[in-house]
């Protein structure tokens, strides 16, 4: 398999009054084509600055990339022109974010912003539709989530529809363009259990009909685990541990990744367990070294003067932790 | 059951008038919770939990039926209250971060229960809100004078536990505690809870949508549905063999992350169909839209709550009263 999405060493901060918040501290995320890969992580720890750097949506200024690339398909996206830039989110990369009513414009109808997308997408592609071929992929994109009635939805407002029918109006638009990367952050985390499975179950089946990619990021284990094939774990800016997703959920390494998985309440009602001690660094003045090391309990001397790289520890599992560092 | 219960909400009911028709919010609920338990009241978004609990508070009266506290009726608005009421029950808010005043430090922020109810003299209240620190496991030297914005938002909840630790309370409403917490905190605050149900003798009412969160710090188990109970089990018994349609929906929606959870997930029911809006309620059962067992009856009658032979309760028509 090819890889489609590569980011190296991926650097940025925030300029702020005190100074500089140094967010992502050399991310490092591979996605392969036709592959899903989740991205799991805490609050602030950079899973949406992640993806809003691969979309360049980042505002800069007070955002900073300060180092790194971001390689798609073999072209670097931080080097590229607005024009190009432009022409790979008509149909290359699309996202879903978390909340649909800010991704969607409140002052428009459903119709007005999706026939939008259809039509520029396929001006991405060279094609010029007609008003009434614009008007039927609307209308199959909206049918093909299970939306009830699309003609009427079409002429609705957001405001006017439940947060499970915008969020499938968001996963409409995002599939519509036919990209080849789809960019899904936290898209059923304001949702409710029942419906976040329709939705999940939706967007795993439309996935897999057009042969997109696929990035998860969510702080649900659980939801990794149905849908995703590798994941990679994050904290403080930086990727702690990856490998295949059912190899990580029995066997995690990274102390950070052990604790996580500890704290998730079972159904199999062992209790719960004391979570992790401590919190999330400042970004103003993060720890050297390993970002973790205030938090770890297996903490070395080294954790606190040099990053750990990543360790080999068997078939695509790989560990960012000194304690998988052999005794070179 | 009864000698015992330390609140029995009975037939209750709280409905909103708005311009768009009635939101019939909790509609006809029945529970009781007895002495040193913890019911864990489970639904989705609009299900009716959080109003529950508020009329258990009184910040909303309610439209009809009864609550009775410690064999006292106490349906009425918490201005009507007594302060020996209010002082034995008490709440802990979802988000610590709106219900926390940031412009107070968290000795301002403990002092004012121990003020409002007259608790000790000024010099004494120190040393109470120095125990209340140390009771949630934060040392207080470091703590009193901060303020909320300084400390993190598992430490902020552990204040707001200390604050309604701080009357001395018999039954505390946990809306949501840890649901705008990550994970890795929340686990904290759940063990602290439960240390100090066991020392204290304190009786919960724990608000969530967690499920796999419940099976592990409720010991009966409520589910709500637009405004109204389906089903109350004993969590083991709830988690075994879960009974209402809508309960088995809810179970196989979980998403879970060993293989050992999956096994206990009840045989995969495909969720469909959107909560309907609580303004318009369909006639007969609530649920009878999305269900996948539905009979004919269900769009006509809605069905009563039936106690079935294990003692558990379940509102639906596959399970008649015996």
């Amino acid at each position: 398999m090819d890889r489609l999405l590569a980011i190296k060493d991926l650097h940025v901060g925030f300029r702020i009054f005190e100074g500089q918040l140094r967010v992502l501290n050399g991310v490092c995320l591979d996605v392969k084509e036709g592959e899903r890969v989740g991205l799991v992580g805490e609050t602030g720890c950079g899973k949406t600055t992640t993806v809003k750097a691969v979309l360049r949506v980042l505002p800069t200024p007070p955002a900073r990339i300060t180092g790194g690339e971001i390689i798609y398909n073999g072209q670097d996206i931080l080097k590229m022109t607005r024009r190009q830039m432009t022409m790979l989110r008509r149909h290359e990369l699309t996202a879903i974010f978390q909340d649909p009513l800010q991704s969607l414009n409140p002052v428009f109808t459903i119709g007005t912003q999706l026939r939008d997308i259809v039509r520029d997408s396929a001006i991405g592609r060279g094609q010029r539709l007609s008003r009434r071929e614009v008007e039927a992929r609307c209308l199959s994109a909206l049918h093909e989530t299970g939306m009830p009635d699309p003609e009427r939805i079409m002429t609705n407002y957001p405001v006017q529809l439940s947060g499970g029918m915008r969020q499938r109006i968001c996963i409409a638009e995002a599939l519509s363009t036919n990209a080849n990367l789809l960019l899904a952050d936290e898209p059923t985390t304001n949702l409710d259990v029942t419906i976040q499975d329709q939705i999940l179950r939706k967007l795993d089946e439309l996935v897999e009909e057009k042969g997109a990619s696929v990035v998860m990021i969510t702080h649900s284990m659980g939801v990794v685990r149905d849908l995703t094939q590798r994941v990679n774990i994050m904290y403080a800016g930086s990727i702690v541990e990856m490998a295949k997703t059912r190899d990580l959920l029995e066997r995690p390494k990274h102390p950070y990744t052990q604790g996580l998985m500890a704290s998730v309440p079972k159904l199999t009602g062992e209790g719960v367990s004391e979570g992790i001690p401590g919190r999330i660094p400042n970004y103003l003045d993060p720890p050297p070294g390993c970002r973790f090391h205030p938090r770890c309990e297996h903490r070395m001397e080294i954790c606190e003067m040099t990053a750990p790289p990543f360790f080999e520890t068997g078939d695509e599992h790989q560990v960012a932790c000194y304690l998988y560092g052999g005794k070179t | 059951m009864t000698q015992t219960s330390i609140l029995t909400v009975d037939r209750l009911v709280k409905h909103f008038p708005t311009k768009a028709g009635t939101v019939r919010a909790v509609d006809d609920i029945a529970f009781d919770i007895a002495t040193g338990d913890t019911l864990g009241l489970v639904g989705e978004s609009g299900s009716g939990k959080t109003t529950t609990a508020q009329c258990v508070l009184g910040i909303y009266p309610p439209t009809s039926g009864d609550i009775v506290f410690e064999g006292a009726t106490i349906g009425v608005m918490f201005n009507r209250r007594s302060k020996e009421l209010k002082r034995k029950i008490r709440i802990v808010f979802q988000d610590p971060g709106s219900s926390l005043n940031p412009k107070r430090t968290i000795k301002q922020i403990l002092s004012v229960p121990l003020r409002v109810h007259g608790i000790g003299t000024d010099r004494e209240r120190l040393t109470t809100m120095s125990r209340l620190l140390e009771m949630v496991e934060l040392p207080p030297a470091d703590y009193l004078y901060k303020y909320p914005q300084a400390i993190g938002g598992g430490e902020k909840q552990m204040v707001a536990i200390a604050r309604a630790l701080a009357t001395n309370p018999r039954f505390i409403v946990l809306d949501e505690p840890t649901s705008a917490l990550d994970v890795s905190v929340q686990g904290k605050i759940i063990n602290l809870l439960m240390r100090l149900a066991k020392e204290l003798n304190l009786t919960y009412l724990f608000i969530t949508h967690d499920l796999s969160l419940m099976r592990n710090v409720a010991t009966r188990v409520a589910i709500m549905y637009l405004g109204k109970l389906c089903e109350i089990a004993r969590t083991e018994e709830f988690f075994r063999s879960p009974m209402h349609p809508y309960t088995n929906m809810l179970l196989s929606s979980i998403p879970v992350v060993t293989e050992q959870e999956e096994s206990l997930k009840p045989k995969k029911i495909v969720s469909q169909g959107e909560i309907p809006s609580p303004v318009n309620i369909p006639p007969g059962c609530s649920f009878h839209l999305r269900c996948p067992e539905r009979l004919p009856i269900c769009s006509e009658v809605d069905p009563e709550m039936a106690i079935q032979e294990d003692g558990r309760v379940v509102r639906c028509h596959l399970f008649p009263a015996r």
